[in-house]
């Protein structure tokens, strides 16, 4: 009999008869299963390092909210709830262009290799009442420009190797508005690193505009990755997208992210690492969800659930 | 299950020169929510007064004062960064933020307020 085998089917079986875990498609071994009509499940607010004293929060790694659990209610139909129960994760920013929300959980690894990390999630720009007397008329009973009020979202990690080895963040950005405030609905990857609270405290980095890099233009689009997402005509109708993102440890890359129907291959893809040594981050292996306005408007990302996987 | 509890930073050492309020914040989840709030740096008493307001929305987009919750708290400036001022709020439906008003404006206050959630 074929042991290994046996246990990888009674395994699969097991998963595919669990309600939550028949949704997801995770690695051998299960990091986490989150589902936020639990708590919040060690996911909390990012922020970046201080001395006790937050007057030294660098600018972009501060006010970036704390995560809520929401029922996701609107204005016009009450409770939307989530997929099972009533409550998931929402990210919300301020209503300030350039704002970012972020929440992380922090984690260590055991060992090198495939980082699956799975999730079932929404977005929305803040619903804003009309003023009376002035409608949008780009409004034509399905395009509704509220989804211009939609920056972006993205997801990332922080993998510390430990004072010897190397650190880096692979980050994927859904871009649903560019720079210009133009409907783009695409991936991105980043080409610079993100800028840190040493290197801005030791002058090898100025405050950026952008959390994630250097320059608000290191970033560039996934080969493959143009791909309008569920937005259902109006900010009070959200609808769940399912998302799949692997990394490799090993070879310090993304592997592939699947969101829905659309697989991109992310192994060619150069991952910035830093020049120096972080101490302190010993096999760190953190994991990373944040939203950004680009208007006035807030802008919510909401996740329902979460499976992180590795392959040992 | 034990029963949740959540502590939220909503004022990260923010400084503000006019009246605000904190973003909203959902917490249909919990039965029980208490604020604290401090002040980092010290204010002239002479130049300003601060009134604490809990509110409550049925959507999180129109707010008004959860009157449940009393009057509003007037805090007695001056105080040290290491004093704390709290107000509990109950039966608030879904929405909760704390309005937080001067008297008088133009000078700047550093606000820290957690919001208390639980079960």
């Amino acid at each position: 009999m074929d042991v290994d085998l046996l246990e990888k089917g009674v395994a699969q079986a097991l998963r595919r008869s669990d309600p939550i875990l028949s949704r997801f498609n995770p690695l051998p071994r299960i990091l986490f299963v989150n589902d936020f009509d639990s708590g919040t499940n060690g996911w909390c607010e990012l922020s970046g390092n201080h001395d006790n004293n937050l007057d030294n929060l660098r600018a972009r790694a501060r006010d970036l909210r704390p995560p809520q659990l929401s029922t996701m209610t609107f204005f016009d139909t009450g409770t939307h709830g989530s997929i099972d129960g009533s409550y998931s994760m929402k990210l919300a920013t301020r209503p300030k262009p350039g704002h970012m929300s972020q929440a992380i959980k922090r984690f260590t690894y055991a060992k090198l290799g495939l980082v699956q990390f799975e999730m079932y999630f929404t977005f929305k720009a803040e619903t804003i009442y009309p003023v009376p007397g002035s409608p949008d008329t780009r409004w034509d009973g399905n395009y509704d420009p509220s989804v211009l009020q939609f920056g972006d979202f993205t997801i990332s990690n922080d993998v510390g190797e430990g004072q010897d080895g190397e650190r880096y963040h692979c980050a994927l950005r859904y871009e649903n508005t560019d720079r210009e405030g133009e409907l783009s609905q695409r991936w991105m990857y980043k080409t610079s690193v993100q800028p840190t609270t040493k290197m801005e405290r030791n002058g090898t980095a100025r405050s950026p505009d952008d959390y994630h890099v250097v320059d608000p233009g290191d970033w560039e689009p996934v080969p493959g990755g143009y791909q309008p997402l569920c937005y259902n005509e109006i900010p009070t109708k959200a609808n769940w997208h399912y998302l799949r993102w692997v990394f490799d440890t090993r070879t310090r890359r993304n592997t592939e992210l699947q969101v829905n129907d659309l697989t991109m291959d992310l192994r060619e893809i150069p991952v910035p690492i830093y020049e120096h040594k972080y101490w302190g981050c010993e096999r760190l292996l953190n994991f990373c969800l944040d939203v950004r306005t680009r208007r006035p408007v807030r802008n919510f990302l909401w996740v329902d659930s979460v499976v992180a996987s590795v392959d040992w | 299950m034990m029963k949740r509890c959540i502590t939220s930073v909503l004022e990260q050492g923010n400084v503000w020169e006019e009246s605000f309020a904190t973003e909203p914040f959902e917490a249909g989840w919990a039965s029980e929510a208490r604020w604290f709030v401090r002040i980092l740096d010290p204010v002239p008493a002479e130049r300003l007064s601060i009134t604490l307001t809990p509110q409550i929305s049925p959507d999180g987009i129109l707010w008004c004062d959860d009157t449940d919750s009393g009057a509003g708290l007037q805090l007695d400036l001056p105080v040290a960064s290491t004093q704390l001022f709290t107000l509990p709020q109950r039966q608030f439906g879904n929405w909760l933020r704390l309005k937080v008003d001067f008297g008088g404006s133009g000078t700047p206050v550093k606000f820290l307020i957690y919001l208390v959630l639980k079960e």
